[in-house]
Formats: C-alpha cells, sequence, structure tokens
C-alpha cells in the first residue's frame, strides 16, 4: 500500500497543524501491510481488560469517575454483549443490587449512591438494567420508581424543551437523549413530557450542519401569562460536535412517533439533513487516518466517534434521507473478503471498511482494551464506543415496515392506558430496527464480528425487546428468521 | 494526582467538630461490581457528605466539605449542586465563591461543573463585566475548549449587553489571528455576526455579510486548505440566501492546480485574493464548491459539476468516494425529470 498523503497545511502553521503532524506520525505506523488484513480484535484481551474492572476495581485514579459510576458499568457490560459473552447469575445480581442503590428516593438515579439524580446516569443505569434485570422482587425493573421519576423528568423542564441534566445543573443535548431513551424504555411517554423538545433539538443544529450542546432561548413577556418563546434569535451555544450531534440526532428519530400524531395544521419543525449529511461525511479522517472519526472540525480523530459519528448514518437511514432501497427484500447472504465485493451490497455514504481499519489497528490497545489513539491507555468508555462503532460499520441495521407491522399486528390495548397512539407508535418504531440479512461486512476475520446494537439506544435487540415487552405488558412476535 | 494542601490533613472522622455527624458508607450489605479503590480521604470525605444530605444541614461548614470533595474529584455534580444550594441558604458574599471558581476553572478547565457554577454565580452577582477577560485568558491554555467557548457565547447572549459586546470582533479577530484553524473561534464568530439579533450599529445586514465574506476570504487566501474557513463561508451564503454562484470568480483559482511559478495574475481583483503561492493546490473544498455551483446552475453544467466529484471520488479526497458517487447519483435524478 502506497503511503498516504499527509494533510496539506499550506506551509502556514498553526497549533491545528501541529496536532494534527504529531498524530499523523504516530498513524502511519499503525497503518496494515494489506488493508483487507488489519490486526485481529484481541477479543480475550479486551474482555480480561473489563472483566478486571469489574470485579477486582478500579484504581483510585478513578475517583474522578465517581459521580459516573452507572456509566463505567454500563460501558463494561454492553461491551459484553457487543462481542457476545453473557454475564453469569452471580454477577448479574450484583449488578442489580449494585444500580438500584444508585435510585433516588424522590426519582431517578445518580452517578452513585446518596448522590443527586441526573438524567445521565438514569440513562445508564437504567440501560445497564436492560442489560441484567428481570421482573420480580430483586430483579431491579419491577423496583424502579417510574411515577417519580417521570416527576424528576418534569421538575427539570424548561420553557424551551430543554431539560436540565440535574437541578440547579446545565442544560445539555445529552440530557434530553438520556431522558427520551429511559422515557421510550420504561413506557414513561407523554404529550407533556416532550412538547416543544423537537424545536429545541433544531435549535441546537449550527451552520456547519452538526449539533451543539445547547441553545440560548429568549422570550418577549407577555402582559398576561408566561412570557413566549421566540423562534429567532435562538443561538446555539458551542460549534457542532460528534457526540452533540449524535444526542440530537438519536432524540430526532425518537420524535418521530410523537411528530407523527401531531395536528396537520401545527407546522413540524425540520432538520438540514442536506448540511447534516455533508458534516457527518467530512467527519470521517483521511487515509493517513485510518479513516477514523472526527468529533469537530479541525480536531483529531478518536476512537470514541466511531459510535457517536459513525453511528449516525443507520439514524439519517431510518428517517428516509439517505439509502432509501427496500430493505426488506432480502439479500443472499454472501461472504465477502474483497474490498470491491462491498459495492453490491453497500448503499451506505460512509466508508465503513475504513473506520473497521482505524478501530482494530489504532484503537487497540496491546494491553487489552479500546482506546482513543495510540499511544493513549485504554478505558471502558473508548472501549465500548469503538466497538459499537465496529458494530455499526459492520452491519446495516434499519427500520423494518414488515417487523413494524407484525409487532402492530400483536399490540393489546391497555385498559388503563392513556396514552395508547403514543405509547403504541413509539413502541413499534423502537422495535421495528432490523439487522439486513446478508449484508454484514466484517474487514478480515470472522472472529472480528461484533452483535448488531440497537442505532438509537445502544442496547443489542435482546435486551431493547426484553426491558420494553416487559414495561409495556405487550407479547412481541418472534422475528422470521435468526434473533 | 491531587494531594491533600494541608501538611496535617485530618480526617472528618477524626475532627471533633464533625462528631455531630453521621457519617453514611456508600454501600451497605452489598459488594458492588466495578469498586473504585477510594483514597482514605475521599472515602471519609463522602461519607461525611452522605450524612449532611441525609440531614439537610446547610451550614458555613459544608461549604468546607463540598469544595474538599471538589478539589478531589471537581466531577462531582451533587458536591457542586449541595454547596450552591447552601451559598443561597446562607446568603453568601459571592465575590469570595467566584474567586475560588477562578483558581478551579484553570486547574479543571474540561470538568462541566466547574463552568456551570460559574454561570450559576453570575446570574445571582449579575456581574458579567469581568468574566470576558476571564475566558480570554483560559482560552489561552486550552483555545478549543468547549466549555469555555459556550460559556462566552452564554455571557454574551444571556446579560445581551451592548457594553459587553463591545470588543468581541476585536476579540474573535485575534483568536483566529493565533490559529487561523480553530473552529471554535469561527463558529463563535458566526454566533456573533449572525446568530445573536441585530445590534446597535449592525442594522445594515448587507455590509456585515460584505464584511464577513471579505474576513473570510482573506483567511482562505492564506491557508486554503482549512475546512473551519469553507464551513463559514458555507454558513454566511446560506444564512444570506446567496447562490454560492456569487463567489465564483473567487473560489475557482482554489480548485485548480497552483500555475507554475511566475505566471502574472490574469486580472487583479481585489475583492477575491488569490491563493498564497505556498498553498497546495488544488483544494479540496474549492473543486466541491465549484461542484455545488454548476449543480445549482442544472442542465449543462451538471457534467461539469459531475467531473469534479468524479475527481474528489477518484483522487482528491478518496476516502468520501461513496458520497461524491451519491451526490452524482442525485444531481443525474434531477436530468431525468
Amino acid at each position: 500500500m502506497a503511503q498516504p498523503r499527509r494533510s496539506p497545511h499550506d506551509y502556514y502553521e498553526t497549533e491545528t497543524t501541529d496536532h494534527q503532524a504529531e498524530t499523523e506520525i504516530i498513524l502511519l505506523k499503525h497503518i496494515p501491510l494489506s488493508p483487507g488484513s488489519p490486526s485481529p480484535l484481541q477479543r480475550d484481551a479486551h474482555l480480561q481488560f473489563l472483566v478486571r474492572n469489574l470485579i477486582q476495581g478500579l484504581p483510585s485514579r478513578y475517583i474522578s469517575q465517581d459521580a459516573s459510576q452507572p456509566w463505567l458499568l454500563f460501558w463494561t457490560l454492553q461491551s459484553f454483549s457487543l462481542m457476545g459473552v453473557a454475564i453469569d447469575p452471580n454477577n448479574k445480581q450484583k449488578a442489580i443490587d449494585t444500580i438500584m442503590a444508585w435510585q433516588h428516593p424522590k426519582g431517578g438515579f445518580g452517578g452513585g449512591p446518596g448522590q443527586a439524580a441526573h438524567l445521565l446516569p438514569t440513562y445508564a443505569a437504567v440501560s445497564t438494567l436492560a442489560i441484567v434485570g428481570r421482573p420480580g422482587p430483586g430483579g431491579g425493573w419491577d423496583q424502579i420508581d417510574r411515577e417519580k421519576m417521570y416527576e424528576f423528568f418534569m421538575s427539570v423542564k424548561q420553557p424551551d424543551g430543554a431539560f436540565l441534566v440535574a437541578h440547579h445543573a446545565e442544560v445539555d443535548v445529552r440530557g434530553t437523549y438520556c431522558l427520551l431513551v429511559t422515557a421510550h424504555l420504561l413506557d414513561m411517554l407523554t404529550p407533556e413530557l416532550l412538547e416543544g423538545v423537537p424545536n429545541f433539538i433544531k435549535s441546537c443544529q449550527t451552520y456547519e450542519g452538526g449539533f451543539s450542546s445547547a441553545s440560548q432561548p429568549y422570550f418577549s413577556p407577555e402582559p398576561e401569562g408566561p412570557p413566549t418563546l421566540l423562534d429567532s434569535p435562538r443561538p446555539p451555544l458551542g460549534e457542532a460536535h460528534g457526540g452533540y450531534t449524535f444526542c440530537s440526532l438519536a432524540s430526532w428519530v425518537m420524535l418521530q412517533p410523537y411528530l407523527s400524531l401531531q395536528e396537520p395544521s401545527v407546522q413540524q419543525p425540520s432538520l438540514n439533513f442536506k448540511t447534516l449529511l455533508r458534516w457527518l461525511v467530512q467527519m470521517q479522517g483521511s487515509e493517513i487516518e485510518l479513516g477514523g472519526f472526527k468529533g469537530r472540525t479541525n480536531k483529531l480523530v478518536d476512537g470514541c466517534y466511531s459510535w457517536w459519528v459513525g453511528g449516525c448514518f443507520a439514524l439519517l437511514s431510518s428517517l428516509g434521507i439517505i439509502g432509501s432501497h427496500d430493505h426488506d427484500h432480502d439479500h443472499e447472504p454472501t461472504v465477502h473478503q474483497e474490498d470491491e465485493a462491498w459495492d453490491d451490497i453497500d448503499d451506505s455514504l460512509w466508508d465503513r471498511a475504513a473506520l473497521q481499519r482505524y478501530i482494530l489497528c489504532a484503537g487497540q490497545h496491546p494491553a487489552g482494551g479500546l482506546r482513543d489513539k495510540p499511544p493513549k491507555p485504554a478505558d471502558s468508555y473508548h472501549t465500548l464506543y469503538c466497538l459499537a462503532g465496529l458494530s455499526t460499520a459492520q452491519h446495516n441495521v434499519f427500520l423494518s415496515s414488515t417487523r413494524r407491522d407484525a409487532i402492530l399486528g400483536c399490540w393489546k390495548i391497555l385498559p388503563e392506558s392513556t396514552q395508547d397512539q403514543l405509547r403504541r407508535a413509539c413502541f413499534t418504531h423502537s422495535l421495528a430496527w432490523t439487522e439486513e440479512e446478508g449484508t454484514s461486512h466484517i474487514l478480515g476475520s470472522k472472529s472480528n464480528r461484533m452483535n448488531a446494537t440497537h442505532p438509537v439506544f445502544n442496547l443489542t435487540m435482546t435486551h431493547t425487546e426484553g426491558i420494553m415487552a416487559h414495561f409495556y405488558k405487550q407479547t412481541i412476535p418472534p422475528r422470521s428468521k435468526r434473533t | 494526582m491531587d494531594v491533600p494542601t494541608e501538611e496535617e490533613h485530618l480526617l472528618y472522622s477524626q475532627r471533633p467538630e464533625w462528631a455531630d455527624v453521621l457519617p453514611l458508607e456508600q454501600y451497605e450489605n452489598i459488594t458492588p461490581l466495578a469498586p473504585i479503590f477510594y483514597t482514605d480521604e475521599y472515602k471519609d470525605a463522602t461519607n461525611y457528605f452522605r450524612g449532611i444530605v441525609k440531614s439537610e444541614e446547610m451550614t458555613p461548614r459544608v461549604l468546607e466539605l463540598t469544595e474538599d470533595i471538589i478539589r478531589q474529584n471537581p466531577g462531582h455534580y451533587s458536591a457542586w449542586q449541595y454547596r450552591y444550594k447552601t451559598l443561597m441558604a446562607l446568603k453568601c458574599p459571592l465575590d469570595d465563591e467566584l474567586k475560588l471558581m477562578d483558581e478551579l476553572a484553570v486547574k479543571h478547565l474540561k470538568t462541566y461543573q466547574v463552568w456551570h457554577h460559574r454561570r450559576l454565580l453570575v446570574q445571582q452577582t449579575r456581574n458579567p463585566g469581568p468574566e470576558l477577560e476571564f475566558i480570554a485568558n483560559s482560552l489561552q491554555n486550552d483555545m478549543k475548549n468547549y466549555h469555555t467557548w459556550s460559556y462566552r457565547q452564554w455571557i454574551l447572549a444571556y446579560f445581551n449587553d451592548d457594553e459587553l459586546w463591545s470588543h468581541e470582533l476585536d476579540f474573535v479577530e485575534s483568536m483566529l489571528e493565533a490559529d487561523v484553524r480553530n473552529n471554535s473561534a469561527w463558529h463563535h464568530r458566526f454566533f456573533i455576526a449572525f446568530q445573536s439579533g441585530v445590534r446597535n450599529g449592525d442594522q445594515d445586514r448587507d455590509a456585515i455579510v460584505r464584511r464577513e465574506l471579505a474576513f473570510v476570504k482573506e483567511r482562505i487566501a492564506v491557508a486554503p486548505n482549512n475546512a473551519s474557513a469553507w464551513n463559514y463561508l458555507r454558513g454566511i451564503l446560506d444564512h444570506a440566501k446567496t447562490p454560492y454562484s456569487e463567489l465564483q470568480a473567487f473560489v475557482k483559482p482554489y480548485s485548480l492546480p497552483q500555475p507554475p511559478f511566475g505566471t502574472p495574475p490574469e486580472v487583479v481583483d481585489l475583492e477575491d485574493p488569490l491563493p498564497s503561492k505556498e498553498a497546495q493546490l488544488p483544494c479540496v473544498a474549492a473543486i466541491e464548491f465549484m461542484a455545488d455551483i454548476y449543480e445549482e446552475a442544472g442542465s449543462g453544467d451538471l457534467m461539469k459539476a459531475t467531473e469534479l466529484w468524479r475527481s474528489l471520488a477518484n483522487e482528491h479526497d478518496t476516502m468520501r468516494r461513496r458520497y461524491w458517487e451519491y451526490r452524482i447519483k442525485e444531481a443525474s435524478k434531477t436530468i431525468k425529470i
């Protein structure tokens, strides 16, 4: 393979080009001799890395993560799920007991026992319960206080459709994503909770196409009643960023059923998908960056954006923006060894093979675990988001109308439910995601294969179905082929 | 590692003045998964913090305790939250608190909480003046810090005071002077110029657009391979609903190879600066821009657009080959109609 071109600096060097050049020199050493044969996935080493953290514990430098204990557990256990590793009943129970110690008496979960409720750990705790929990006493699921959690959600809701991540804390679109995922999984959706949220998301889109962390609302005072929120100005605070873009776009996807139930006379907010798609593809690094993703313009590639940016393409497809061919039509399962064979089956607009190469060749730490980039150490955050990125690069997961119809056909109306339409629409929309048969493309050895992951929730389909069937009190029809 | 600053730092459990607080262990009767090996100081302080939260005590010693925890773990959002509630309950002088924040923000630049706590305090003091200088200094250490930039934008938007805004354009220009590729600074410029309403003296919106076009063109000329500047250019045009074709004369030389040394320019156009002699041409963003112009023109020009996209796909920007092929496919759909 010819040595790839260095990024041009126009002989006008600045801090940005200095950092870029340093990174390219390092990444150059990680380019595989043959593009189709990357370093194999060191599955055992990664498992050992995670198990060590889980069982033996984390060294004292992790004190900085003391308020993120639910995240540490989610990153670890979801990494197991992606690698197809089940957890033994004893450790499952330990996980459930640990998680339930984080529930706040006034609703929601905190970053550890006795910590204040916060949307981010609430999401991480509930998602982890989707992996390890079960119904019944001691199983976690039925010990979640959903009424109090709903009160907590409403107590952090702002007049512009944003949510504070915790009382007296910041507004941040990560909070919106975390709240929406939790409310979807636990059957807590109401129009009251969702009102104004689409417009808040829309206001975070920047001129570059990606999304910022938040926006600033302006209000005009009214002689009577609450002030009116102005459409403009409503500036995004902060530049387009991969993490916030994922949270915004995934939130937008989750809001589709709600939006489709609005009165036709109500004007629907819309996003600029043209600039968004352009920005997303621009985030993929060049050959010398091994096709890893960056999180912002003129910043460095980082393994975690494999998921935050790489994961956005499946979300875009579900909105009909790209890749609109009929995925329900089955492809013949085939084995693809050569790079060229991808073209027949892959209508994606980004380079899936290159991302796999980055993760395998630069993302893996030799001592186990995955990382931002060499020579950084591994951590559980990067381990999960590199593996989830690998999964999204390997599999096509799409919203299947066949699957949606099958789920709808089994829907049972609950006598006590007041929000049947919204609940049904969100339930079927969440569970219609299906892995396209025969189109997986695993770069390198077959043992590099990850399980497919839910493009919105980042849980396996099995875990998503399990927890949602329980909370919505529904029976989910079996999948027609493999699970 | 942060080491306690006092040489004889007694644990709270050893201090008689804390004897009335019942410390709470984190986990009782369970063995947690993924436990963190805490230092004795951290474990002790957080045990007392849990005790305080439970008893809902809000006294001056709570400020000492929460500061201690925050210094050991600035991401402990509950300690921040409880500290804020205590400051409010005690009606503490917030200038002292801001001084403490000056120190902590520099130490823990990448923590959400240090910046948010400042926001809460400044909303109380309603004195945003010193903040801009503090932010400017803080950006010297980390020119692309996301929190710092969003905090600056928040200060400007929230207080929305012309005096605060008066030097903002100079400020962002100096940041771009330091690094013309700093995308955070470009975003800030867009925020100032186009997204925060119309300020006194800025009522002539066409003049603002002209000013910004001139500014970004000069920056592109110096270093053409700079995605931030091109995105800014597109941002202006999209915002002003100006067709890209109006920039054709400027963009074209950037989409071509560097002319042989000594070639005199055909026309000297002061409004459309030429690429520097050092520029590595053709520039991918310029080729893309030209293709967009041709696509916009439609009909016969679509062939030219296709040719440019093909050159991106096969030669200049191969990582995005699929995207460029998609653009070709999408454009060809419009021909058939």
